[in-house]
Order: C-alpha cells, then structure tokens, then sequence
C-alpha cells in the first residue's frame, strides 16, 4: 500500500464516519478528555495531586469528607466553603533586639455552617511566639492561642484553631450560656469553630446560630532576636464544604485525583489496547497464512489462552507478585490479545486466497514480506475498531485489581479512589461525592471509546462481508 | 441426506467425547502453569504453616531436655518437610504441586474457615461454589430473557427511534464497572429508600421454612438488578444483530411471500435458525461473568467464589487465593466445554465436520 492509497482510503472512511452521529459524538467527547488532559495543571487546585497522593502533609489544610462547593445552591443551609485569606495592615516594630510583627486577616463569614477550621500558615525561620486573637463582628475580642514555636532554618509553621483554642473558644461561650447547656457540652467535644461564629447568647454551646459579618484576626508574631526571619503569612479556611467535588476521609481533594487519575486511564487503556490488538492481528494473520502443522500449533496455544477466567488470574498474579503500573499493563496485554485473533484467522484465511498474494508469492516475496505488506495493511481498520472496544477494557479491569487493593500504590487510579471510597465506608455514610465521580469518569471514558469503536464496527462490518 | 441419523450421534458422542478430553488437558496446561508461577509464594506459606505446627507440638510437650528438644524439632522439620515434599528438587516440587491441586488438595488455609470451621481449601472453596452459579445464572437468565424481547423489538424496526436509543444505551454502559453500578444501588435502595438489604446471603437469624427461600430470593434481588441492569442491553444489542442478519435470508423472503403472518416468521423461522447462536450467547454471558464479573459479589458480601477472592485477599490468604483460582479455572473450562456441545448438538454441521 502506498502513502496515496492509505490517503484515500483514509478520506473514504471519514466520509463515512461522519454520518454516525454517536461517533461524533465519540470523537467530540474524546477531544474533550484530550484537552482536560493538556490542561491539567490549570485547572486542579492541587497541581501535585498526582505524584502527592498519598502525601497527608500536602492535604492537611482540607476539611475531612465534605460534599462540593455547589451543593450551597441546592440546600437552603449555606455552609461556608474552603478559602485562603491573605494578610493586611502590616506592621512590624522593632523593641530593642525583639521584633514584633502584626498582621489581620479579614473572614466574610455569610454562611450558616461555619468552616471546620482556620489554619495560621507563615514560614519562619528560628524561634518565635505567635499569638492569634479574633475580633468578631458584635465587637467581642477573643484571644485564640499563644504559642511559642522554634523551628529549624525556614521551617513551616502550621497553627490550627480547632486542635489550639478548644479551651479558650468553650470559655468564651460558656460566658452566654446556662450552667446546663455547659454540662451538656463538655470541653473535649466542643467544636471552637461553631461557638466563634455563633450570636452571643443563650444556646450559643448547644444550638448555635450564625453571626454573619467581617471577622477580624489578628496575628502577632513575636521574634526574640536578629536571625529569625518570618514570610508568607496566610489563614487556610477549612470550609465545610471544598473543591469541585468534595474531599475524602484522608482530606484529599477528590476533583484533582479525578483529574490526575484521567492521564493513567488513558495510558493503561491506550497502551493495553494497542499492544494486545496489534500481537492479536499479527498472530491471526500467522496462523492463516503459514497453515499445515505451524497453524495447528498456534492455534493450541491460541486455546489455552483463550480458557484462562481472566480477572481471576490477573487477581491471584497481582497479589503474588505486586505489579507496577507497567507491569500490570504487560499482563493485561498478555491475555488481551487472543481477542482479535479469530476474526483476524477467518479474514486472513480469505486474504490468502487473493490473487495478489498468489502472484507476490510467485515472485518469490518472502512470508514476512507478504503478512505485514500485503495481508496486515488490510485488516488495519478492523484493528482500529476492536483497539478502541478494548480500551474500556483495559480500564475497568484496572479498576477492578485497584478496588481490590492491588493497584499501584504509587499512582493514582479512579480505581484506587473507588477502593479507598468502600474502605473508607463512604457507601456507608452516604458520601456520594467520593463515590460517583470517579465511577463516572471510568464510564464516561469508557462511553467515548465504545461510541467510536461501534461507530467504527457499523461502518466496517458491511465490507468485510463482501470482502 | 448424506448421513444417517444414528451416525450422525455417533459422531457427536464421538465429538463430545475429544471435546472434553481436550478441554481436561488445557485444564492440566493451566494447572501446571500456575503452579510454576506461584510456587515459590506456596513454599513460602507452607514453610510457615510448618513451623506454626511445629510450636502447637512443641508446647505440649513440658518434660524434654533442651537438647533433646533440638533434636526433636529438627527430626519433626524435616518429616513434615517430607510430607509436603519441600526437601526435593524444584521441579519435582513443581510437579508435586500441580498433582495435588489436579487432585484437588488444595492444603490447609491459614485463617479462614468455612461455615463449619475447617480449615481445609477445598471445603471452603467448595461451599462457595453454589452460591455463585445461584446468582449469576438467575441474572443471567432474566438477563437473557429480557434482552430477547428487546432485541426481536429492535430487530423488528431497524434503524427506528427505540432501536437506536437502546444501541445508544449499549454503548452507555460497555464501559461502567458493574461493581460501580453495584455501589450506587447500595447507597441509594439499601440507604436512601430502605428497600433492600446491603448485603449477604440471608438474614441473620436466617428464617427457617418458606421464608428462608423468600429471604434469600430478597437479598438476591439487588445484586441481580445490578447485574441486569449492565448486561442485558449488550445481550439485546447482540440478539438484533443475530435476528437481523437471519432476517434477510432468502428463505425468509420466500416466507414472506408465501403470506406467512410476520409473527409466525419472526418466532417460527428466524427463531430456529438465530436459536444456536443465541444460546452460546447466553452461556458465554454466564462465562464472562465468572471470567470478568467475579468480584462484583464483594460489594454486596454475597458469600461466593468473587467474594472469597476479597476475603482472601484481606486475610493475605494465599492457599485460598490459589485453591479458589483452581477451581474458577476449572468451572470455566468446563462451561466451554459445555458450551461447544451445545452448540455442537444444536448445530448439525458441527457434528459432521468436526470442530473446524
């Protein structure tokens, strides 16, 4: 076949393509899937996701298992979202070798479900006292923590409101509130955060209602002498609710592993699905054209791959031998391609019997020569089609070895979401953001490959009829 | 007729016959095959199964001096290493281990124990085995039955409005995990509307009498809507194709002609003809299920073969893992074999012609 020829017959088989409608829409949905995946980094609010995973430090900021942002549009509860706030009204003072830095942090607070927790982040550099006090919109000052800190050169230093000022937030509610109400709520449950943004009043440990408005927080960071050096100061908002798609049990933000685990589901299922079909083309293609005892052979071969139970197998390999992604992909492939292999044999047996072959073979071309010059290019648009119905394959019994545990710890996979969603009891308590979006993407992706790949088996099957 | 009948069984008792013999030895290919790939996993456990049992002995023997007991500990070592012919070369070993799986002496688990608390493989496995074929052949008979209407539907009115909407489905769902599907149905029937149970074989107290059976066929329920829910699009997609192209042979236009009422058609002539490739349908659903479904009964506890994957899996379990892909190997060349007799007797040209 020369370049001209596969041209045409290429631009016969677009015209004909476009008259699918669903393969359109494949192709459409495909392209969408291929631009999120260039994107990537631009459009996750951890860029990191990927190769951070398994990281806790990298999602400790995140609230632990709240739905999305956009379910506030359907509930009449507003619950106040994750933010990070910048500092403003920077002061620093210089008494004598102490240097004493002040900052305030502005919180809108319109919601009803105060935020988890608020977070005090600053890189700081030798030791320092750090003391956080919260101005609320009634004009009540409550002073939140006083904490000394020494750490290293440039160490992080992450103070937390919910772990640091449980005491002090109780004290200060217990001012408003009955002795029995106190009683109900003891120190060690009470949530800072819920009485910090609630109206002053009775009920305020108990049944505490929200107090919108601008609250203040001020940071005052003490340090003791020349060497220590402080910079990017910020408050984290654990909100209630976070992210595109809501955050697991771990903290993770399940919107970028949803994204992250795209690239390693077109990977696993291009790759499987292109090795398997292209050893499945070429060994059908063997088998019919070298025939007598060599295609009895391969076809007994061909059998006993055929009767292995394939999850089972790939199960009872992955546990014993704990494959990498990549060699999970080569015992994929190992038992993917005996698939094609029989269409491929009864199409090649017809094949052989052109003309074409007979004469090239009388001219003294050599088997290789005629299988992958004259009989392979043939069967390249059946192999095509079936590439793209083994892509969702490929990708679901991926999914499949993650949700069961084996996956390939050092990646992510929408499998490996799922398994840590049914460990995590999220089908349990209901935590359907964990749940459904990573099941979507497998089946979405799955959707755009069967939609070209049908698309692709409506357009062929008519001519290999008549081939 | 070229052939008289009884030859003709003849030669399909002599076909059933090579068949299975065929299909015997793949089994022993494959058992031989695994038992090269995880021996050195089985070892492993064996060694340490060996030891454990040497500690039980040695516990409860109190009056030993300390040498004797040395002696005594290597003496017992080395007889159970004898017993599980671990002090023989490999491939001795390696055969060893494939004649006692082939012979279905699977070993000792490490923890898990079937119902009645052995902890032989081949009970626990065995006890799984039922259950399994109980739920996927129920689904996938209503799956079956189910597809079979939509399909002569679609087949009817090719190209119309429901034909192409319920392709479109096919397509839909090719890709979507069956256990992901499973998953929903729990949260939504078994936690929203409380319809369902989330999971298991019965309740627990089972209910004795009619509804033990009546409580099963309950917990049964979600598991196989789950199953029909997925699979019975593709099964109708695939019976249109088969009735669609029976549809245009000329016996059937000559049918039509004759003025033959178009239901006496469809499910008198197109029906014995599209009958054969419709049953290996069935059968190879059953087969893909077992081959790619498996695990989908961990997600609702249904105590099968795809659960005890799970359980062996978390338990690190390595005997149960190996004893149950053993006997999953074994059903499913069974059911090729199965299934090519089928087709086999449906299909004369087979029983003439051999297998190919």
């Amino acid at each position: 076949m020369r370049w001209g020829d596969i041209k045409a017959s290429f631009r016969d088989f677009w015209n004909e393509f476009k008259r699918v409608k669903f393969g359109i829409v494949g192709l459409i949905l495909l392209f969408a899937f291929i631009i999120i995946l260039l994107v990537e980094p631009y459009i996750t609010p951890f860029p990191d996701a990927s190769s951070r995973w398994r990281d806790i430090t990298y999602w400790q900021d995140n609230p632990n298992s709240v739905p999305p942002i956009w379910i506030n549009w359907f509930s009449s509860k507003k619950r106040a979202p994750s933010t990070t706030l910048k500092g403003h009204d920077f002061s620093e003072k210089q008494v004598g070798k102490m240097k004493i830095i002040e900052t305030i942090f502005t919180y809108n607070y319109a919601y009803d479900l105060p935020p988890v927790d608020i977070i005090f982040h600053g890189k700081i550099k030798g030791s320092s006292t750090i003391m956080l006090s919260l101005e609320r919109p009634d004009g009540s000052k409550v002073d939140l923590v006083r904490k000394s800190i020494s750490t290293g050169d440039r160490g992080n230093v992450r103070v937390s409101i919910d772990k640091n000022s449980k005491i002090k937030a109780y004290n200060f509610g217990s001012r408003y509130d009955t002795p029995e109400n106190r009683a109900r709520l003891t120190r060690d449950i009470a949530e800072p955060t819920k009485i910090l943004f609630a109206k002053a009043k009775k009920g305020i440990l108990i049944n505490p209602e929200p107090l919108k408005g601008a609250y203040k927080i001020k940071a005052t960071i003490i340090l003791p002498n020349e060497n220590s050096a402080i910079d990017n100061l910020h408050l984290s908002i654990s909100g209630r609710v976070s992210g595109l798609l809501g955050t697991d049990n771990s903290k993770r933000d399940i919107w970028s592993g949803v994204i992250a685990g795209m690239k390693w589901a077109f990977l696993i299922g291009l790759l499987t699905a292109v090795v398997s079909v292209s050893v499945g083309v070429v060994y059908g293609v063997m088998s019919a054209y070298l025939g007598g005892w060599k295609d009895s052979l391969m076809q007994r071969i061909f059998e006993i791959f055929v009767s292995v139970p394939l999850l089972p197998v790939l199960i009872v390999m992955s546990a014993v031998f704990k494959p990498n992604i990549w060699i999970l992909i080569g015992m994929m492939s190992c038992f993917f391609w005996v698939g094609p292999v029989k269409t491929v044999r009864s199409m090649g047996l017809q094949i052989k019997e052109e003309t074409y072959i007979e004469a090239s073979r009388a001219v003294g071309a050599s088997s290789g020569r005629i299988i992958f010059k004259h009989m392979v290019p043939l069967l390249i648009p059946y192999a095509f089609a079936s590439m793209a119905l083994y892509v969702p394959n490929a990708i679901v019994y991926e999914a499949t070895i993650s949700l069961l545990g084996l996956g390939d710890a050092t990646i992510v996979t929408w499998g490996q979401i799922l398994h840590d969603a049914l460990t995590g009891g999220a089908v349990i308590n209901g935590l359907w953001w964990w749940v459904i979006p990573p099941g979507i993407a497998i089946a979405l992706m799955g959707m755009t490959f069967a939609f070209i790949g049908f698309a692709m088996d409506t357009i062929l099957h008519p001519k290999l009829r008549t081939r | 007729m070229l052939v008289k009948k009884g030859m003709l069984i003849v030669m399909y008792w002599r076909y059933c016959v090579k068949r299975i013999l065929y299909g015997i030895m793949i089994y022993v290919i494959l058992i031989f095959i695994f038992s090269t790939l995880f021996n050195a996993k089985m070892e492993e456990t064996a060694s340490a199964q060996i030891e454990e049992e040497i500690h039980a002995e040695v516990m409860n023997l109190n009056r030993m001096k300390p040498e004797e007991l040395i002696h005594y500990i290597a003496q017992r070592r080395k007889y159970k290493e004898h017993i599980y012919h671990l002090d023989k070369p490999i491939q001795e070993r390696i055969l060893w281990r494939a004649f006692d799986t082939l012979t279905f002496n699977f070993g000792k688990s490490t923890i898990i124990k079937s119902s009645a608390g052995e902890r032989d493989v081949w009970t626990i496995v065995a006890e799984c085995v039922p259950r399994t074929i109980l739920l996927f052949s129920v689904a996938i008979a209503i799956d079956v039955i189910l597809g079979l209407l939509l399909g002569l539907k679609k087949a009817q009115k090719a190209g119309g409005m429901m034909d192409k909407g319920t392709s479109v489905a096919t397509m839909v769902v090719y890709g979507m995990p069956s256990w992901w599907l499973g998953m929903l149905m729990i949260m939504f029937f078994s936690y929203t509307v409380r319809i369902f149970p989330s999971g298991g074989l019965h309740s627990a107290p089972p209910p004795t009498g009619i509804a033990y059976y009546a409580d099963i066929l309950h917990h049964m329920g979600l598991p196989v809507l789950t199953l029909v829910i997925i699979g019975f699009w593709g099964r109708a997609y695939l019976t249109r194709n088969i009735v669609l192209s029976t549809l245009q042979e000329d016996y059937i236009m000559s049918a039509r002609a004759r003025g033959i009422p178009e239901r006496k058609v469809l499910y008198g002539h197109t029906m014995r003809t599209a009958a054969p490739p419709i049953v290996t349908m069935a059968l190879l659903a059953l087969l893909a299920s077992v081959g790619g479904n498996i695990v989908f009964e961990g997600i609702f506890s249904w105590p099968g073969m795809g659960n005890l994957y799970w359980i062996a899996l978390e338990q690190n379990d390595v005997p149960v893992l190996i004893g149950n892909l053993s006997v999953t190997t074994a059903l499913y060349i069974g059911g090729l074999v199965t299934l090519d007799l089928i087709y086999g007797w449906l299909d004369p040209r087979i029983k003439v012609g051999g297998r190919r």
